[in-house]
Parts: C-alpha cells; structure tokens; sequence
C-alpha cells in the first residue's frame, strides 16, 4: 500500500514559517497538485518528502513508514527538478541510466529499461547528445524519464513545465498524463499554473502561506470554492469578487432560496444557497459570480445588475468585457459574435445556481 | 526514537570547522611567529619552548626606524623611513601610470578589437610570464649605459611596463563583463564616443580599476628582483632592504626583522581582506573570474 | 477603427542631420577617428611594452651571438655565432641546473596540486567560522616571496629555528636541514608549496562552489556512491581549472629565484641553484653576458610554449563554464 500522508507537516526557517501544520492524503496511484502562488510553501512540502529539506515538525509517511529521519537517498523517491538538474558531462543514455546503478542492474537490463523509456518519452534520437545540446523540450523530456526509469515509491515534480513555451506545454502536459497513468504511483506535482494543475492533477491542494486552503477534485475547486482566495484563484478571466450586503432571503420558486443584495449603489438578486438563510440580515458578504456565468440583458429589474461597458477584450472564440460600475472592475465573457459597444450601459444576470456567496470572513456558505 | 537531523546538502558541523582550523594553522602559523617575533624581546625571540605568553614590546618597531649607535648618543634613523616610502611611491606611482595607459589599452582591446587581438594579448600575457631574469640582463646593461640605475625614474618606468600586461588583463576582464546595452543606448542619445567611455564605461569599473591598483601595488610592493638590481641608495625599497639586513656579520636581529616585515605586510593584509571578492580574478591576472 | 496614415517626415529634417565634424578637434579627432580608434587607445601600451621589454629582449638576442663581458665596457663583443647556444645545451653546468628546477617544479607543482585540492574540498562546505578559517589559510601568499625566503632560513636554522627543535625533542639529536642537496631542494619545495597551495586552493574552490546545488540534490535522489557523485559532477567542473593552476604554477615556479637565493644561495654547493639563479649568477657575478642571454632565450622559448598551453586551456575553460 504505498501512499504519501503529511501530518502537521511544518517547517520554519529562522523567522519564517513556511510550512504550517499541513495534512494532506495522498493515496495509491492518485496524481495530487501542490498549487498556489510563490512563496506559499507548496516547493518546500515537496522537498520535505523527498528529504532534501528537514521537516520543523509533523510526520512524512510515505507507504505508511515514517520518513522524517531518512536521508533522501533512502526514501526511495524520483524527482524531477524544476531546472531540470542533468549531469552536463554526461550523455542523455548516461543520464537516464545514473539511478539504476544504485539498484545493482546489469548492463542488459538498464539497456533494456532506457530503450523503454526512451521509447515511451520520444529519446531515441537523441541517447548519444550531452545536454548542452539539446533543447528546453528534450531536457524535460529527459528529466523525466530519469525519473520513470527506476522503480521509486513516489513520483515528485517541481515546476515541470514552467520553463515551456505554450506549445510545448500543452504537448508535454497530455504526455505526462499518460505517463503518470501508465505508472500509477502516488505523485505530488508542484506547480503555479493552473491550467497545468487542472488537467494533469486527480487531486488539487491549492496553498497559501504555508497553509493548505483546499483540497479538491479539479471540478469541486471551479465549482465551490471554500474561500474567497480559492475562489479568485483558480479559473480565468479572474472571477468578480464584489462586496455586498444582504438584505434579505426569500423563498424562491421550486423551494430554492432567493437572496437580496445591496452592491455596486443598487439592489440584486439571484439565487443563493440555502445556508445563506444563516447569515444575519444587514451582514456584509462577498459575491463572487464567474465571469462566463453572467449573461447580457437588457438592463433594468432586480435580477440585472447595470453596468457601463469600458474596454472590449477579444480572446478568438469569446470576447471578454471589461465592465464598470461605481468604481468596481466586472467581467464578462461572451461569445464573439455578440454585438456590443463601448460605453453603453449593460444589463449582467447570473445564471441560477452560480452565484457564490462569502461570508464575512470569506468562506463560503453552502 | 533518536531523530538524526538531516542536514541539507552543502553543510558541515563543527567537526570540520575543527579539521580546517587544525590545517589552516599550518599555513598561518609562520605569519603568526613572525607577528609575535616583532613584538619579543630578543631573548623572547628565540626561546625555546615557544613563549607564546611574553611581556610584548615595541622596542623593535622603533628600532625599524631609529637606531642608536653611539652609547648614550641621540638615536639616528635608519633609513627605514626612506624604503618604506620608496617602495610606497615607486609602487603607487608605477601602478598609476600602469593603470592609466593599460586602462586605455584594455578599452581598445575590448571594443574595438583588432584583427590580431588574441595575438597582442598573448605576447602581452608573455611579457609577464618571462623569468624576470630574462629580462634584466639586457635592462641593466642599458640602465647603466643611460644613467638610469639608482635614479627613479628608471625603476618606476621598468615598474610601469611590469604592471602594464597585468593591468590589461584585468581591466580588460572588467569592461567585458559590462553590459553593452547601455553604451549603444547612449551612443543612439548622440553621445560621443568619449562620453559614453567617461558618463557610462569608466563609472562601472572603478570598483575593478580600485582592485586592479591594490592588487597592482602588492605585487609591486613585494617584488625583489628588479629592485635588487637597479635600485641604488636612495631608491632602495623594503624588500631589497630585508634581505641586506640578514647578510650581517653580527648575527640576524630576528626581533627587528620581523618588526619589519609586520610593518610590511599590514597593506596587504588589509588589502586581501577588503577586496576578497575580486581575489580571484587577482591572482590570475584577470583570466578566471566567476 | 481610425485609419493609421503615414506620417510625413519633411525632407528637410533629414538633409539637416549634422554631418561628422571634420577639425573640429584637430589632432585629436584625427588621432580618435573611428577607424584609427581601437590602435590608438592600443599604441602607447604596445609602445611602453615594446621600448621596455621587446627592445631589451632584441638587443639581448643581438647579444647571445657574442662574447661580451658587461664588465669590460670598453672591450667590445666578438661575434662568436651560435657557440653561446651551443655551449648552452652541451654545458653540463646547464643541465645540472635544468634538473634542479625540474626536480622542484615537479616536486612543488604535485604537492601544491594535491593539497590545494584537498583545501578546497575541506572549505566546499559552509561551516562554522569557515570565513575567517579561509583567511588564515591565505596568509601565506601576503607575504613577500624574499621574506618567505628570509624567515624560512630562521624556521630551518638548526639551533633557532622551531621545526628542527621540534625534531630535536623527538630524536634527541640536533636537526640540520640545509646541509645535504636533498634536504635542501625538499627545504625549498616545502616552502614554495606552503606558500603556494593556498593558490590552487583558491582556483579550485570557485570551482567546487559553481556547481549548481541541484545537481548533487539530483545525485542524492539518484542514491549515487560520494565516489561517483565525485567523478560525474564535481570533477568536470574543476577540470580544466586543475589544468590552468597546473600550467600557471608551473610557469611560475619554474621561474623561481627569490626563495633560493635567499634561502640557500644555491647551495650546499650548486645544487639548488635553479636556473634563474643561475642565469643572474652568470650575468651578474661572472659577467657572461653574452652566455647569459642565449640561456636566457631557451628559458624564454620554455616560458613561451608554457604560456600558449595555459591560453588555451583558458579558452577551452571559457567555452565550457558558457
């Protein structure tokens, strides 16, 4: 049973918390992204569990051994650097083979286990180059599969991707994936890009300084988000956060419930979630509504919040609206074939059941 | 459970600190004897075991520079005062003219390299590496034919072309190291090509042209062959000095000597630990730098 | 969409562009032209170079075709031809001092190599007081190369010095170092490569400390042995910096004077004489100046092949640290 579990993981540094009492499960098999903006923690986790840093406090388990006092080369994990990190006096062949000599192989069967991986990775043309001449994608290529050669009980990524071009990026992300299925071990990639994380990831853990806000399948994190931090974190364009007072709840049709707002100078409403119902009438919240859950309507009424349209965005397919209202940023995201002009005023509906509502203190209110 | 800390990759404990400290004394132990020695008084200096507890004194600094040889007579200088400001002005002034034509060297090497620049820079590299012995003999000669020898100028123009190769070497590795970027965004402002030396260039490297003079001024300062040989009386400097010093009848004043030598060495001490960071690119001639 | 027309550049804004001030500066100008710049910022360093190096050097060339005692000024040179070349390399004088500097260069240059590789492995890690550690180990090269000569004959005189008194407590027997020509050419090696490994220590510890940390994190995720983390990762980094103290403390020693001059005179007898010493003797106490200058060109010629090793091996060190 070879899983990865995180108790009360915390490291300072001197001053600096870095990593405070983090849990985290990763289980058989299970892809997990470690994801959050710099300085959240998320690289200094994962080089606790390889052993390259010691943990402060808390429990490393990896297949349910405790790690915490095992140096990194005998935990008997595979990392791959975010620089890379290839021996540049060796060959790409040398360079995949380096760990194996560690597992006592002969020379057929480490033969056997790089033309494998090469295969799997698309190396073969290049086994015989050293890495100052080889490209950014190669290099990646190859860090990897220095990684899958062996027979670790973990796979770690640090910013795999990070140095990639767009395109490359999206080519390696499917390959990845696939890879990672194949091999079908407990892995915690470290990223900062979502994209990265919302496709390659099982599980999402997003940090923020040092603390682990959510973890969540890539769909639970878009679709409810805990905190208002998670919220305008992950999904692009960013999503409308505004600041609003509820007035009232009301039963709405179909036993939904129907809040009240004051925002932006005049009174919506939309359909909330029955928790709301909790919140004291007159407390302040924090709406937040993605933007391609509004739609354009006429404006007028309580259910369509007036806005004046600044700046018109287009992105291919869609186009992106930058709307004002009272001072306050709004976007929208629409498709390209909408007729709209700059300047007019603009009526924003949510779509039902896509209103977020924070409370007071951010967190969602289910 | 006992948990072993795991150290981060990079790192040693005390026990290595204990290692190096037992090793570097090796090395410092002598510089340390003589620093000590300069303070004893001659019966101190050559006790045996070494007294490493002993009432210091100052007597031998004085005596570096004043002597008194008549019993009860007033105390005369030595002429210490003389060597050490020989060999501070024969040094200094060298250095300077080195570091003023080399400068301009070094900017014409850099940026507008000729054809045969690998070439030029290599027989200026030679020059330096000769065995100054080489060198001397013709040098001599001619010294003595034109009434050179035991003046000035004829030792501060030979020092001058010693420290040439080396002050184009650095400065050269410091105006490399400069960002052009800057120099073509003036140079696209109209500024003239003096300017963008003097405005943009010359502000970037003073810190390497200061290093290049310390550094310059050491090895002048402790340089013995060419000053053996073509400093007379008046010009003699430190070094030369020293070795006369032991080649006494009555027996080596190791107190004195050694006074001598701390006096002398202070510069350099300073010197190393205020420019560690360009130590490096010092000792070898501008061609490793990190 | 507003429509993005050219705009018009008046013909006469470019007609007026300041054409290149001709006498403007005079002399100067003409001397910073463009075209003449890089040579005249060049000239008055390859002058100076060449007026006190390059002219000497060529007069001395001149002069190692004849026979000529700087002392008798008047009696002028006799062409003798090659005959000082020849007597050069059949002197047997000549190859004794030959292999008394090729004994210590070897003997210096292997220890210096050795032990300042071993320095700079000890100070690769960061530890406790490692700073001031690393300054104490550099003390030796501030001082003076004839001071280490002067002060080392005090270490090694038999009754004063320490390290003969320290053998003393052991052998009961008083220790005399500079007596026999092995005991003095090893007297010597160990003060130059005191004074010097520090040197190589220097050169390799920038390089040990250019590795990247994450390669030898890489190496201990890898579980590779310290043997072959050493010879994959560390040792091509210091490489070719080994082979440039290497050829640079070659050159240099084998120039050596100040410490056997000082510290042995050449002796006991001539058998630490090196050949710098002994090139200076000839001029200097003998007068052989002709003799002197084609020995001296020899030397040079060594120097030469020398330095053009030690350039190329830097070029080769620039293209491989990138």
């Amino acid at each position: 049973m070879s899983e990865i579990r995180l108790q009360q993981l915390t490291k300072r540094f001197q001053n600096l918390l870095a990593v405070d009492r983090v849990d985290l499960e990763v289980a058989p098999g299970e892809v997990m992204c470690l994801l959050g903006p710099s300085g959240c923690g998320k690289t200094t986790t994962l080089r606790m569990i390889a052993g390259l840093e010691s943990a402060t406090d808390g429990n490393i388990l990896i297949a349910g051994k405790r790690v915490n006092d095992l140096p990194a080369r005998e935990r008997n994990v595979a990392m791959t650097f975010q620089f890379y990190a290839l021996y540049p006096s060796l060959t790409v062949a040398e360079n995949l083979a380096y760990p194996l000599h560690a597992d006592g192989l002969s020379r057929t069967q480490i033969n056997e286990r790089i033309a494998q991986v090469s295969k799997v990775l698309d190396l073969e043309g290049i086994l015989k180059r050293r890495p100052h001449q080889l490209g950014e994608g190669e290099k990646q290529r190859v860090a990897v599969g220095r990684s899958i050669v062996r027979q670790p009980t973990c796979f770690l990524f640090d910013e795999p991707l990070s140095r990639l071009d767009i395109q490359l990026r999206q080519q390696m992300r499917t390959q990845i994936k696939e890879v990672l299925e194949k091999l079908d071990k407990p892995t915690v990639i470290v990223t900062h890009d979502q994209i990265e994380a919302l496709t390659m990831a099982d599980r999402i853990a997003v940090m923020r300084d040092g603390r682990i806000e959510q973890v969540a399948t890539p769909h639970d994190l878009f679709a409810y988000p805990v905190n208002t931090f998670v919220a305008g974190f992950i999904g692009t364009p960013q999503m409308n956060l505004v600041e609003a007072t509820l007035r009232a709840v009301e039963d709405g049709p179909d036993g939904t419930a129907r809040g009240r707002f004051d925002l932006l100078g005049e009174s919506f409403a939309a359909r909330v979630e029955p928790g709301v119902r909790r919140l004291p009438a007159g407390g302040r919240v924090t709406l937040g509504v993605r933007p391609r859950s509004f739609v354009l309507a006429p404006p007028g009424g309580e259910e369509t919040l007036r806005a004046t349209l600044d700046l018109v965005e287009p992105m291919g397919a869609e186009l992106l609206l930058h709307l004002l209202q009272h001072g306050s940023d709004l976007r929208c995201v629409v498709r390209h074939t909408t007729r709209v002009t700059v300047g007019e005023t603009v009526g924003l509906r949510c779509k039902p059941g896509q209103l977020h509502v924070f409370d007071e203190n951010g967190a969602l209110v289910q | 459970m006992a948990s072993r800390e795991v150290r981060a990759i990079g790192q040693a404990g005390w026990g290595r600190t204990l290692g190096a400290a037992a090793i570097s004394l090796i090395y410092f132990f002598p510089v340390l004897f003589i620093i000590m020695t300069a303070f004893k008084t001659r019966s101190d200096a050559l006790a045996w075991p070494i007294k490493f507890i002993f009432t210091p004194t100052l007597s031998n600094f004085i005596s570096v520079f004043f002597r008194v040889t008549v019993e009860g007579g007033a105390a005369e200088a030595t002429g210490f005062g003389l060597y050490f400001f020989n060999s501070l002005f024969i040094g200094g002034t060298s250095v300077l003219l080195a570091l003023i034509i080399g400068t301009s060297a070094a900017y014409g090497f850099s940026r507008f390299p000729l054809r045969g620049n690998d070439t030029y820079l290599f027989m200026i590299l030679t020059t330096r590496m000769m065995p100054p012995i080489i060198a001397i003999i013709p040098i001599f000669v001619l010294f003595n034919v034109f009434g050179l020898s035991g003046t000035y100028i004829g030792i501060i123009a030979l020092y001058t072309a010693f420290n040439l190769p080396f002050s184009i070497w650095m400065v050269k590795s410091f105006f490399d190291d400069l960002d052009r970027d800057m120099e073509d965004a003036a140079r696209m402002d109209g500024s003239s090509e003096w300017k963008v030396f003097r405005k943009i260039c010359l502000p970037q490297v003073y810190a390497g042209l200061a290093a290049t003079f310390v550094f310059a001024v050491i090895l002048t300062w402790n340089e013995f062959v060419f000053a053996l040989l073509l400093t007379g009386t008046q010009t003699r400097t430190v070094p030369v000095q020293i070795v006369r010093t032991i080649g006494g009848a009555l027996g080596v004043d190791w107190g004195l000597l050694s006074a001598l030598e701390t006096l002398f060495i202070i510069p350099v001490v300073l010197v190393t630990f205020a420019l560690q960071n360009q130590l490096l690119r010092g000792v070898t001639f501008g061609t490793i730098r990190r | 969409m507003t429509s993005l027309t050219p705009v018009q550049i008046p013909p006469q804004t470019i007609a007026a562009a300041p054409s290149p001030r001709r006498s403007a500066r005079g002399f100067l100008g003409w001397l910073m032209a463009p075209e003449r710049r890089g040579p005249m910022l060049v000239a008055p360093a390859i002058a100076t170079l060449i007026v006190v190096n390059i002219f000497p050097l060529l007069w001395s060339y001149g002069l190692s075709f004849f026979s000529y005692n700087a002392k008798y000024i008047n009696r002028p040179p006799r062409w003798i031809g090659l005959d000082n070349y020849v007597d050069a390399f059949t002197d047997p004088e000549v190859w004794d001092r030959f292999t008394n500097t090729a004994v210590i260069v070897i003997g210096s240059v292997a220890v210096q190599l050795v032990v300042g590789f071993l320095l700079a492995l000890l100070f690769a890690r960061e530890f406790p007081l490692r700073r001031y550690l690393l300054m104490l180990v550099l003390a030796p090269m501030m001082l003076s190369l004839s001071a280490v000569g002067v002060f080392f004959k005090l270490f090694y005189e038999p009754t004063l010095g320490f390290i003969p008194r320290i053998v003393q407590t052991f052998t009961g027997v008083p220790f005399v170092i500079l007596d026999t020509p092995t005991k003095a050419i090893i007297a010597i090696i160990c003060a130059d490569a005191w004074m010097w490994s520090p040197f190589v220590m220097l050169l390799v510890l920038a390089g040990l400390v250019s590795v990247p940390k994450y390669l030898y994190e890489a190496a201990e995720i890898d579980r590779a042995s310290t043997w072959r983390r050493f010879r994959t990762i560390t040792f091509p980094y210091i490489r070719s910096l080994l082979l440039l103290a290497l050829l640079f403390r070659t050159i240099e020693t084998f120039k050596i004077f100040d410490v056997p001059y000082v510290l042995t005179e050449g002796g006991p007898g001539t058998s630490t004489e090196t050949i710098s010493v002994y090139l200076f003797r000839l001029a200097f106490n003998y007068f052989r100046t002709g003799r002197a200058s084609a020995l001296g060109y020899i030397v040079l010629f060594g120097v030469i092949v020398l330095t053009s090793l030690y350039l190329y091996a830097i070029q080769t060190r620039r293209s491989e640290a990138g």
